[in-house]
């Protein structure tokens, strides 16, 4: 009988690079500048990590493939390092594999990283690339906005809400977020909106105006996990562990079937099931201190917040106008600004989210700390609402 | 089926793109380089949609004529046009896998004259297939010189008829063709734009003496005098067919409308459009007389039969206006707007994927489970209802209706007529396809809303001067703007 992977790995150290336009940085700047704050955090020597996982999306657009990009930017010695890839759960895939190789018992410290340096492929949002030779026949050249916007027709027909008020909720959403970023030092966009800006922005993809979409900006973030025991043998008392790593990917279902409303994301919730149960997790509305979701638009916010089942079906409009997921809410979301603010360097991002959870749980957050969180949680939704690799992670505070 | 002495037209359909411009429009722009223009700007002309072309207006044109009939009887294809995309590869094989016809099936373009389709037609009447039918299509998409005439009186459009054996709505009584190489205008190949010579010495030494030679000798084969033909299929100028049938002694003769007004001369299809809405209008037992115009002059008389009160249907449906020149530059690509690094992509198509999914891709060709009788596109291996393996039949999803379940309209990705409009459709038994819509316009889909699917070109590849193919919904319901 498998034992799954809760509380068994722990996260003894972490950094995050600062996010934006950074055009003073290719990729291997970005790695060493996330890995040097891990290194010191974890307080061990790279040459220590047997065995890495980086995450990186546009392979072929930015870093380069393979493990290599990370081997030859910290100069590991020859440790192994795989290369991961799953759509926008890139980041967190990378961690999952260093956190199953823990778990596992095949090696005592390993690392993750994520980059993505977006900013120097030349496009305003994410690039184009090929969807492969058969979809590419017959698929619409969408975008990402494009794509999510239509959780918002689809659910405003399914609720039978009108669209001004699912408009005004993914507005909050977004001023929320903009809120949180202006506290956060790594954060690309650190500017406070306004609602009104926010619904008088111009249209990208209707009804996504521009500050319904996360930023584009280049980053990276790193994690270096060991086992709850080797961490305690380290000398950690408080000490961040893995509850759960669940990943959902579609099978085709929601672009091929008719069954499917377009109104939701059926992968979030089949994760997110799985990491509550993997996690013990009975109401995670009420055991459950923050979250880092995949805010890649505010919409996908919105609907993210009853397929996580935390809001109540048909009601997240209420709950998020109410505040709930505010800074000063019950269950704050995007504390550290989310990829609205943090942008979506895709391979970096799960390994960010993890990040602000893991200052949260320490107690380390500065402006934006939160009081006495214990449990966390991070979702990617990778790809587009219909078709994606969905993941949800629950991460807790381990006390001494 | 009905003996071989029945053989004729069995089926007609005219298409139209839904976009028109006023000639007014027109003028206003460029009249300050062409002043002649204004004394032309008089009604509307169609306009294709940047994603069709010849052979997309002819799969339009062929499925309404083909509408509600068995397309297993067809035996033959034939495409019409002086402005077929491809110069080689068959683009009547397009066509044929747009109509999901059969592959053992006879294919051949036709063109090199705006007579291409009379000609194939007065052949096809004379030598009909041994068995089954043909469907002669004919299609133009002449590209015009901004600030010209053609511009002005040129427009886009496609018809089909369907001939063989049985029911026919009209017989061929006779015909007779006569070359002769008058340049009354000539388009060379690489070469955009038509060269055309002074209209007057094309009315008076064309017109008005090739037609009426080839008009004689077809009366003559089909045995009637002039005073017999009731109708006059002319693709001219209202006033040239008019002298014409003047000078032909038939003063009581119906001169077909030249649908000037809210189409324009359509080339190589025009005479075939004309006669289909000639034909949605005639009685039984009148005669027609056809004539093809071009370096010669083809003439066919045709007489109607009962079935022909049967036939009335739309040829030039209702239009939406395009009331911007400069857009109507831009979706013809005469005008290259920059639309930014999404428009740099590189389209290049793996021509052997494309063969081996040619009929799903062109026939837009689904699966149905065995199993569980769900359809799905794209056809696969596994059922994405009962998960059953290698349970899936070849299904058509073409003629389907369709209704939107979700959409957006999308300023960021590329399309030469921003927004891309898109959205999941689904159909009946299960179906759910992600896909584009054409011909609309902001605000106009909404979720709920019918669909039907039509052929449309699905991106070019400049690079390689190839272009692809694929299905998209137009709303079926009344256009709210235009």
């Amino acid at each position: 009988m498998a034992r799954g992977i809760a509380d068994q790995v722990a996260i003894i150290g972490m950094g995050c690079s600062r996010f934006g336009e950074r055009w003073d940085c290719g990729p291997d700047d970005l790695i060493v500048e996330a890995f040097l704050e891990a290194e010191q955090d974890a307080g061990i020597d790279r040459d220590e990590i047997e065995a890495a996982w980086l995450g990186v999306f546009y392979q072929e657009q930015s870093t380069g493939k393979s493990g290599l990009p990370l081997s030859m930017a910290l100069r590991l010695p020859n440790t192994a390092v795989t290369r991961v890839e799953n759509l926008c759960a890139t980041g967190t895939e990378a961690l999952r594999g260093a956190v199953y190789a823990v778990a596992a018992g095949a090696c005592d410290i390993a690392l993750a990283c994520g980059v993505e340096k977006l900013k120097d492929t030349g496009y305003a949002g994410l690039p184009e690339r090929t969807k492969g030779t058969f979809e590419d026949l017959w698929q619409v050249s969408n975008t990402p906005p494009g794509s999510f916007a239509q959780l918002a027709s689809a659910y405003a027909a399914r609720h039978k809400r009108p669209m001004e008020e699912i408009k005004r909720a993914m507005a909050h959403i977004s001023v929320k977020s903009h809120a949180n970023g202006s506290k956060n030092p790594k954060a690309h966009l650190r500017r406070e909106i306004t609602e009104e800006q926010v619904l008088n922005a111009p249209m990208v993809a209707y009804p996504l105006g521009l500050y319904d979409c996360c930023g584009v900006s280049d980053g990276a973030a790193c994690a270096i996990v060991t086992s709850v025991e080797k961490a305690r043998a380290m000398g950690l008392k408080d000490m961040v562990v893995v509850k759960a790593m669940q990943l959902a990917p579609s099978n085709g279902y929601e672009m091929c079937s008719s069954d499917w409303d377009g109104s939701y994301t059926p992968t979030t919730r089949i994760a997110a099931e799985r990491a509550y149960r993997e996690a013990g997790i009975r109401n995670p509305r009420e055991e459950l201190d923050l979250l880092e979701v995949h805010d890649c638009f505010s919409v996908t916010e919105l609907v993210l917040m009853e397929d996580l089942l935390l809001s109540e079906e048909g009601r997240a409009v209420e709950d998020v106008l109410d505040g709930v997921y505010d800074a000063d809410g019950d269950l704050p979301c995007q504390i550290d600004g989310g990829l609205k603010c943090f942008g979506h360097p895709v391979g970096a991002s799960g390994l960010r989210m993890t990040y602000e959870i893991y200052q949260q749980l320490l107690g380390r957050a500065g402006p934006r700390q939160l009081h006495n969180p214990t449990l966390g949680l991070t979702h990617n939704l990778g790809g587009l609402p219909m078709r994606n690799v969905a993941s949800v992670s629950v991460f807790g505070l381990k006390a001494a | 089926m009905s003996t071989s002495g029945d053989i004729g037209i069995l089926a007609i359909g005219g298409y139209t793109p839904a976009w028109r411009i006023r000639r007014e429009t027109i003028a206003a722009a460029m009249d300050w380089a062409v002043p002649a223009l204004k004394g032309m700007a008089k009604g509307d002309r169609s306009v294709a949609n940047w994603d069709e072309d010849a052979v997309t207006m002819a799969v339009e044109a062929g499925r309404r004529c083909l509408e509600g009939r068995e397309r297993s009887t067809v035996t033959g294809v034939s495409l019409a046009g002086t402005t077929l995309p491809f110069a080689d590869r068959s683009n009547s094989g397009i066509l044929a896998d747009a109509l999901n016809l059969d592959e053992h099936i006879r294919t051949e373009d036709t063109g090199g004259s705006r007579r291409a389709a009379t000609s194939a037609l007065q052949r096809l009447l004379r030598q009909p297939e041994n068995e089954g039918s043909t469907l002669l299509t004919a299609s133009d998409c002449r590209e015009t010189q901004p600030g010209s005439v053609q511009e002005m009186q040129y427009g886009h459009g496609a018809a089909a008829v369907l001939i063989g054996a049985g029911n026919v709505l009209a017989r061929c009584l006779g015909s007779a063709s006569i070359h002769r190489d008058l340049v009354d205008q000539y388009r060379a190949h690489e070469v955009d734009y038509d060269y055309a010579l002074e209209q007057r010495w094309v009315q008076e030494e064309g017109y008005l003496k090739v037609v009426p030679a080839a008009v004689e000798t077809a009366l003559e084969n089909a045995e009637i005098g002039v005073e017999a033909v009731h109708h006059l299929i002319i693709p001219a100028p209202a006033a040239v067919a008019t002298k014409l049938a003047a000078k032909m002694n038939m003063p009581d003769v119906v001169i077909a409308d030249s649908l000037a007004g809210q189409v324009g001369d359509a080339g190589a299809a025009q005479p075939l459009l004309m006669l289909a809405m000639t034909l949605a209008n005639a009685e039984p037992g009148q005669t027609i007389l056809l004539v093809g115009f071009g370096q010669g002059a083809d003439a066919c008389v045709l007489q109607t039969t009962e079935a022909v009160s049967d036939c009335n249907h739309d040829v030039v449906t209702p239009g939406r206006r395009l009331d911007n020149y400069v857009r109507f530059l831009a979706l013809r690509r005469q005008l290259n707007p920059d639309f930014g690094i999404r428009a740099e992509r590189d389209n290049r198509t793996a021509l052997s994927t494309y063969y081996r999914k040619r009929r799903d891709i062109t026939g837009f060709v689904g699966g149905r489970c065995g199993k569980c009788n769900t359809l799905q596109f794209p056809r696969s291996n596994t059922c994405i209802h009962c998960r059953e393996m290698q349970t899936q039949e070849s299904e058509s999803l073409a003629e389907l209706s369709g209704t939107v379940k979700s959409f957006t309209e999308d300023w960021l990705a590329y399309t030469p007529s921003p927004p891309l409009v898109y959205g999941n459709v689904t159909f009946p038994d299960g179906a759910n396809v992600l896909m584009e819509f054409t011909d609309t316009v902001p605000g106009e889909v909404e979720v709920g809303a019918e669909v039907r699917m039509m052929f449309r070109i699905k991106d070019f590849d400049d690079h390689r001067n190839f272009r692809r193919y694929f299905w998209k919904s137009v709303l079926t319901g009344e256009a709210k703007h235009g």
